[in-house]
C-alpha cells in the first residue's frame, strides 16, 4: 500500500532527502536506493520484468534497463499485462526548463522514453513546466517560455516520432480540459497533505502549492481531448527520475477518487556528478557534468581532470589492489552509456582486478561520450523552428498506436 | 496609507466580533453589521457626497439611486479613476458572480444593476467573471454542473441590460489559460501561504484548490489578462463594483499589483442587502422566504413582503404616535434601495418613520410590492428573451472595437 511519507526538507545528515527540489545522501554518503524504494513504497524492477519487456517488444531491452539505471516502478507489470492483451498505453514525461545548459543526466529520461516509444509503439506527451520554473526560480514568464522552446529542441534531437509525440509548455497549454483536471485534483489534496508530501512551509508562495496538480494531470488522458477523445481508460506510463515520485504518489492517491486509472511509473536512479556520488551536478559548476554543448576537447579534459577515479594512487598499488569500482565515476558513466554488455563486463573485471589502468577507462569513456554528444549536437542543429512548432501543435495523432 | 497588511479574519463565528469575508458575513452578537468599523478595519474609504457630485458632473446625469442611497457606500481609489476620466483616460469595469445556484435573488442583481449604470454613464467596457471553478471547489458540484450554472446565470446577467458591444462574459473553466494563466502565476508568486491564510482564513484541512483560487479572482483586474480586448493598453485602469465581502480578494490584488508593475484596481463597494426576516437574518437559497427571487410571481412577492420583518407597530394608534422603527423595517429598507424617486422616499420616511405620520405598514408593503413586482417582471421578460446565441455572443472571445464609444 502506498502511503505518503514526510520528506524532511532540511538536509539532516541523519537521513537522506529525496524530493523534487533536493537530493542528498545521509552523512554525505551515497543514496541508499533500497531504503528509498522501501520508504516510497515502489517496487524494484527485477529480471523477470526485464525479460518480459524483451519478450513483448522482441528486441533487446534498453541499456538503461539492463544496467539498472531504470530500477524501480509502480504498476509496470499491469501495463505489460494490458499490453499483452492488446491494450495500449501512452507515455508521459517532462522537463523543468530552468536553463539552456543540458547535461547528460538530463538526457537520460528522454533517451529511455524514446526507446519505450519505439519498442511499444505508443504515443507520448512531454510537459515543459515553464510555469514551475517561473515560480521557483527568479525567471520572468517570457524567459521561462523561451527556455522551454530551447529545451524542446534538445528533446526533439533525442529522436522522438513527430507523428506520435505532443510536446507542450504549461504557459501555452493550461486551460480547457487540462485546467478542469487540475481543479479536480486540487480539490482532493489538502494543504496538510501537500505540505507533508512536498515539504512546503508558510513562507512558500501559493503558486508552489498550486503547482502539483499541473504536473499530475498529464497522467490522465482526458487532459488531452485532442489526442485521446473517448479513451478515458487509456493507461499512462511515466518514465522519470525517482525524485519526481512524490508528485505521482499524490496523483495515484487522487486518481481513484476521480474515477481515473492510476498512472504507472518507471523510475531512474541519479546520474552522478563528475566529482563523485557525493557531489552535485550544477549548472553553475561546468566541471560537475558533461554538457551537450561540450566539445570533444572539453569532454576529454573533464573526464581526465575531474572525473573521480576509483583507481589507486600508483600503478604498483593499482595492479595489486585493483580499482574501487564503487566510487569510480568513469566506470559508472560507462555502465550508463556503453551499449555492449560484454565490453563493460570486461572493463569492470580488468580494471577492478588492476590489469587495466584508469587512463584506459577514461579514454574509452571519452570516446563513448564524445560520440553521443556529437550525435546530439548534429541532431539539434537540424531541429528547425518549424519542427518545434510541429511537435508543439495541438493536433490529433491519428497514427499514434502504429 | 492603505491597510494592505494581512490580518486575522476569524472564520469561526465569534460573537465578540463581526466577520466579513467572501464565505461568511455575520454581525457581532447577532446584531447589525457595523459599516464604520468595517471600513476602518479594511482600510477603504467612505463614498462621500462630494464624490457623488463629481460623478454627476462627469457623467452629465443623475447618479444611480444606489449611490444616492448609500447602497454603494465605500471605495478604494475611485477618486483616482475620476481624476483620470476627467483627463480623458478611460477605465474598464470588472465584476463577477459565483454561479452556485440557479436561484438568483434581488441581492444578487444589485451589483449588476449598478455596473450596468456605470457602463452606460461612463461609456466603458466591462468583463464579467463567472467563477464556476470556485463553486466547483467550494460546493459539492461536478465540473459540468458548475459550468451549466454559469451559463444559466449568464442569462440573468445579460437580462440586466449590458451592451454586447462593450461586454465580455467568461467562465473560468472556459477562459483560464494563456495570458490570464500567466497573470495567475505572477500573482501567486507574490502571495505567501501565511499571507493567504491570514487574509482568507484557510486552514490545513482546506484543499489546495482553495489556495490557488484567489489568483483567479485577482487576474481580471489586469488588462493584460485580456489580450483580445486590451492589447497594448497595459496602463488601462480597472474599477471593480462588488459587495464589500469581496474586499479581501482585492486587498490582496492591490498589494501585489505594484510588484508586477501593474496599476492597482479601484473598488466601489456595496453593503449587504438584508434578508426578508431582518438584518440579523441570512438570505439563503434553501429558505425561499428569506429573499425575493427573480423567479417569484407577483403573488409570491406580495406574500413574502407581507411576512417581511416590520418596524411598524401592530396597532395603528401606536404607529401614528410613535412612527415606525426604520432601522428594523425591511419593507422600508427595500424601498430605499429600489424606489427611484427621492422625494417619494422622503415622503414615506416622514409619514411612516416619524411621529404623527399618516402611513401604515400596509401602505409601505403595498408600495414596495409594486416596485419589486415591476423589477422582477421586467427581469423575467428580459431573461426570457435571452437566447443561446446571445449568450454565445457575450461569451465569445472577440475584440470590442467600440468599447469606449
Amino acid at each position: 500500500m502506498e502511503v505518503d511519507k514526510k520528506d524532511e526538507r532540511e538536509a539532516e545528515s541523519s537521513e537522506q532527502v529525496v524530493n523534487p527540489w533536493e537530493v542528498s545522501a545521509k552523512d554525505g554518503g551515497k543514496i541508499d536506493y533500497d531504503k528509498l524504494i522501501d520508504k516510497f513504497g515502489c517496487q524494484r524492477f527485477d529480471e523477470s520484468l526485464i525479460d518480459r519487456v524483451q519478450r513483448l517488444t522482441s528486441r533487446q531491452p534498453h541499456v538503461f534497463l539492463r544496467r539498472g539505471v531504470f530500477f524501480a516502478h509502480r504498476d509496470f507489470n499491469e501495463i505489460l499485462d494490458a499490453y499483452e492483451k492488446g491494450d495500449k498505453f501512452y507515455l508521459y514525461t517532462g522537463r523543468g526548463p530552468s536553463s539552456e545548459a543540458l547535461h547528460l543526466g538530463h538526457l537520460i529520461p528522454f533517451m529511455f522514453t524514446k526507446y519505450l516509444q519505439e519498442a511499444f509503439k505508443v504515443p507520448l506527451v512531454i510537459q515543459l513546466t515553464d510555469d514551475e520554473k517561473c515560480m521557483w526560480k527568479n525567471l520572468s514568464v517570457e524567459e521561462s517560455q523561451r527556455l522551454a522552446r530551447e529545451n524542446a529542441k534538445d528533446i526533439i534531437a533525442c529522436g522522438f516520432d513527430v507523428t506520435k509525440t505532443f510536446i507542450f509548455s504549461d504557459f501555452d497549454y493550461v486551460g480547457g480540459a487540462f485546467y478542469k483536471n487540475m481543479v479536480r485534483v486540487a480539490k482532493c489534496v489538502t494543504l496538510n497533505k501537500a505540505m507533508g508530501i512536498f515539504g512546503f512551509s508558510g513562507e512558500d508562495h501559493i503558486g508552489k502549492l498550486s503547482f502539483p496538480p499541473v504536473q499530475a494531470v498529464p497522467s490522465f488522458p482526458s487532459s488531452f481531448p485532442h489526442l485521446f477523445p473517448g479513451k478515458d481508460n487509456l493507461r499512462c506510463l511515466i518514465p522519470c527520475a525517482i525524485d519526481q515520485d512524490p508528485y505521482f504518489r499524490m496523483t495515484r492517491d487522487v486518481a481513484p477518487r476521480l474515477g481515473y486509472s492510476k498512472p504507472a511509473l518507471i523510475e531512474s536512479s541519479f546520474f552522478p556528478a563528475l566529482q563523485g556520488e557525493n557531489g552535485k551536478m550544477s549548472a553553475s559548476d561546468p566541471n560537475s557534468a558533461i554538457y551537450v554543448t561540450d566539445t570533444a576537447k572539453d569532454i576529454k579534459n573533464k573526464i581526465n581532470r575531474y572525473a573521480f577515479s576509483g583507481g589507486q594512487d600508483s600503478v604498483e598499488k593499482h595492479r595489486e589492489l585493483g580499482a574501487n569500482l564503487e566510487v569510480d565515476i568513469p566506470v559508472k558513466y560507462l555502465s550508463f552509456f556503453l551499449e555492449d554488455d560484454s565490453e563493460l563486463e570486461h572493463i569492470k573485471k580488468e580494471y577492478g582486478e588492476g590489469r587495466m589502468l584508469t587512463g584506459e577507462v577514461k579514454k574509452r569513456l571519452t570516446e563513448v561520450l564524445t560520440e553521443m554528444v556529437e550525435r546530439h549536437r548534429r541532431a539539434r542543429a537540424a531541429v528547425t523552428d518549424e519542427m518545434v512548432d510541429a511537435f508543439m501543435a495541438v493536433r490529433p495523432l491519428p497514427s499514434m498506436f502504429e
